[in-house]
């Protein structure tokens, strides 16, 4: 088993080595003293989190760490790893390249071999071509069931909490239940009577959510509650991770070719333009009536996109509204406030 | 060409070139007369001072008046900008530019501009500044010239990324990215080769805007240039070793201006030819920058471009000074990977390694060295708000420095250029206690 910290990995590349990869997003609401003595308050909560996660012992169960590179705290967090915490397991590093040219395709490629090799080494296995291959196809066939499933949003019978809480499951569940349980939701909606409102959960103002993730995910219920549902989401742990099936057959670019080719994002280095196209095709393929930007505290790529954003919905006639949180607090009454406040105003 | 753009330029850069040299020779008349009268704790400044004030004003001066036709580029300090150079770009580093904002105390209201756009305030100051320097068109050089082309590379940071992407959309010019991807531990040949293609395939793009043909030779003159003046600057930052040390960081972060934003000139490398023999006077006459010096300490991080002054004079009264920085020495330790020979291969290997694309506990071995290196009693750690890849790592790093080198070593909260996260209380309760540990 993998512990992997957030954003974009190569899954397959773990489950072809008999890996299950199980993500660590923060995670929220735990104590801090101990990641508070390595990093200074001004790091985001995900990554504090995170460290306090791991030297509090809770991932001692894991065989190996996996640090993708996404931001500078991430960075950071990796190298302290690797450099002073120094845990039982090996800590595995992957830089992801900040375009989407030829040559980022070819580095991450680059990149995958080299984790290859060091996933090698740990295991003594080597999985061929064709393994690599069954594996990639295997994870395609998830992420495309996931992506359906966000497509179909409005047919499925759940409450956004119980929505998320199924699509997040990518997270740590084993692909192959992943795909039986989104099959069986797939059969859910497939069967439903044309006309039919099979989801009186979703009578709310629709809403598109940003940010990075939904904790804590008591924001569903109380976005319930006050009258307002989640049709579409940008967020970097669930809509920003539908990877697309790869072109080449060849098994390392293939998977570059999916991570590199998901929607927009900040920490792959999408223009802002790209990012502001894609909020607003997301807005009116959804029917969203505003956009909601959740983003935790202190998380640099996310806040300095902000203002270009929330200028260009706004000159598109889509109002937004900017939150910050801290993975540790819970939901305070001034930010429900606000979203309340919002909503009344999208009313 | 028009007449009107003609005379705007050749008169424009003639009156204020004479202007700042004038006030160069009058600076310089001054600091003549200071070395007799003045008594402080401090050595007068270096006898370059006025002519780095005088480069630095030349700089922005010239990108205010920038020579039609010249095409404009903004880059981030760590850049491979010799390729720009060889193809006559005027080179702008808005990160330089906010460090003059810090200096000169203009930071906190053009900060201001950028929160109030939106921007929050947990955003890097040097960005805040620069856009709000942008939003409001308020600098304190007078003018920046427009950017045709923007070069962003992130071996100092993802922050620049970030902060390019607001510029590119802001200005609507093209975006030439040079990823360096991060070394954990060591570098792989797939890393170099990436760097490699990416400047590869940034010569045409530069070359589009700008209109030329980048000739092969031209680059050549520009890396030798670069590599001669990263040398001189290791040289003479080198040169605080000795005891009393001649210079002290507080000099060097003033005087490390021309070796970031001018590299690649023929007059950066004089200057630094000159600096590096009055460096030497100074030793061979016994002048420490400190009076007195009692201890002798290290500097990681950015400088608090705002209170300079004040820590230098401060340190300065218990006969303490900084004489090493992982910061100013970044400057230098990468000259001899430059390689004119074959300067785009030398750019990738040259420019994938700067001490902020290393990891943590190889910048740790870097203060150890200079600790050993510079005969240094301890060291101070500036945990800066707005620069979190120099700063996370710091407090293992403070507690080995402790532990493996049997030094103090003091994490002091503050950020280069917004003092609104620096509080001067605090601040001298800290070093006060400090300095007492340390036995002053």
């Amino acid at each position: 088993m993998a512990a992997v910290f957030p954003i974009h990995y190569a899954r397959e590349l773990l489950r072809a080595f008999e890996i299950q990869p199980m993500e660590v997003w923060g995670p929220p609401g735990i104590g801090l003293s101990k990641g508070a003595a390595r990093l200074q308050p001004y790091v985001c909560t995900i990554v504090q989190n995170a460290l306090a996660f791991v030297e509090s012992g809770n991932l001692d169960a894991v065989d190996l760490l996996l640090v993708p590179h996404a931001c500078d705290s991430l960075q950071g967090l990796g190298s302290i790893l690797t450099d002073f915490v120094k845990p039982r397991q090996p800590v595995l590093t992957l830089y992801m390249p900040r375009g989407q040219r030829d040559s980022d395709v070819d580095f991450l490629a680059d990149e995958l071999r080299a984790l290859y090799h060091r996933l090698e080494a740990i295991t003594g296995r080597a999985p061929s071509d064709r393994e690599l291959m069954d594996a990639i196809r295997r994870e395609e066939a998830a992420d495309a069931l996931l992506t359906e499933l966000h497509r179909n949003r409005p047919n499925l019978p759940f409450t956004d909490e119980a929505f998320y809480r199924l699509v997040r499951s990518r997270e740590y569940l084993p692909t192959e239940q992943f795909i039986e349980i989104a099959q069986q939701c797939r059969a859910g909606f497939q069967t439903r009577q044309p006309g039919r409102d099979v989801n009186p959960a979703l009578r709310g103002i629709p809403l598109l959510l940003s940010g990075i993730l939904p904790e804590p995910m008591s924001l569903f219920p109380a976005l319930a509650e006050m009258g307002a549902t989640v049709a579409a989401d940008d967020l970097a742990c669930c809509g920003r991770r539908l990877y697309p099936a790869g072109k080449s057959e060849e098994p390392f670019q293939r998977m570059a070719e999916r991570l590199l080719g998901a929607a927009p994002d900040a920490m792959r280095g999408s223009p802002i333009q790209r990012r502001l196209d894609h909020l607003r095709e997301l807005v009116q393929g959804s029917g969203a009536r505003g956009v909601v930007f959740y983003d935790v505290k202190f998380c640099e790529p996310e806040l300095f996109d902000l203002p270009l954003l929330r200028q260009g919905l706004s000159a598109a006639g889509i109002p937004s509204l900017a939150l910050e949180v801290d993975l540790n607090d819970g939901l305070s009454q001034p930010m429900l406030n606000r979203l309340e406040a919002f909503l009344e105003m999208l009313k | 060409m028009s007449l009107w753009n003609e005379l705007r330029y050749y008169g424009g850069t003639a009156l204020g070139l004479s202007a700042l040299r004038v006030a160069r020779w009058q600076a310089e008349s001054r600091g003549r007369s200071a070395v007799r009268q003045r008594e402080s704790v401090l050595a007068p400044p270096l006898f370059i001072s006025p002519r780095t004030k005088e480069l630095i004003g030349r700089h922005y001066l010239k990108s205010r008046y920038v020579k039609p036709g010249q095409k404009v580029v903004w880059a981030t300090s760590g850049a491979p900008i010799e390729f720009l150079k060889a193809l006559d770009y005027y080179v702008l580093y808005p990160e330089n530019h906010g460090a003059v904002c810090g200096t000169m105390r203009r930071a906190e209201e053009l900060c201001s501009q950028a929160e109030n756009a939106g921007y929050s305030r947990d955003l890097c100051s040097y960005a805040r500044t620069d856009i709000g320097s942008v939003l409001s068109g308020q600098t304190p050089v007078g003018h920046l010239a427009r950017p045709d082309l923007l070069l962003a590379c992130t071996n100092i940071c993802q922050t620049v990324l970030f902060w390019y992407r607001v510029l590119a959309q802001h200005f609507g010019v093209p975006l030439v990215l040079i990823d360096t991807p991060f070394i954990y531990t060591e570098v792989s040949p797939h890393d170099i080769a990436f760097v490699k293609r990416q400047i590869e395939e940034a010569i045409p793009v530069a070359e589009k805007v700008a209109g030329r043909t980048m000739e092969a030779r031209r680059l050549e003159e520009v890396a030798l240039l670069s590599r001669e003046a990263s040398q001189l600057w290791a040289e003479i930052i080198a040169r605080g070793r000795h005891r009393p040390a001649p210079l002290s960081v507080f000099d060097q972060f003033i005087q490390m201006a021309p070796v970031v934003e001018m590299r690649g000139e023929a007059f950066t490398v004089d200057f630094y030819a000159a600096m590096l023999k009055e460096v030497e006077l100074r030793i061979a006459r016994g002048i420490g920058v400190v009076r007195n010096e009692r201890k002798r300490l290290l500097w990681d991080n950015l400088p608090i471009w705002y209170r300079l002054r004040y820590l230098a004079e401060h340190l300065g009264l218990h006969g303490i000074s900084i004489v090493a920085s992982t910061y100013t020495n970044a400057w230098g330790e990468l000259a001899e990977r430059i390689d004119s020979r074959d300067p785009i291969e030398g750019m990738a290997q040259t420019y994938i390694y700067p001490i902020l694309n290393r990891g943590a506990g190889d910048k740790l071995a870097t203060m150890k060295r200079m600790v050993a290196d510079f005969h240094l009693d301890g060291a101070i750690l500036h945990s800066d708000r707005s620069c979190k890849p120099y700063s996370i790592g710091q407090m293992d790093q403070r507690e080995r420095l402790m532990r493996e080198c049997g030094i103090p070593a003091l994490l002091l909260e503050a950020d280069h250029n917004d003092p609104r996260a620096y509080t001067e209380e605090q601040v001298a309760n800290r070093l006060d206690a400090f300095i007492e540990m340390m036995g002053v």
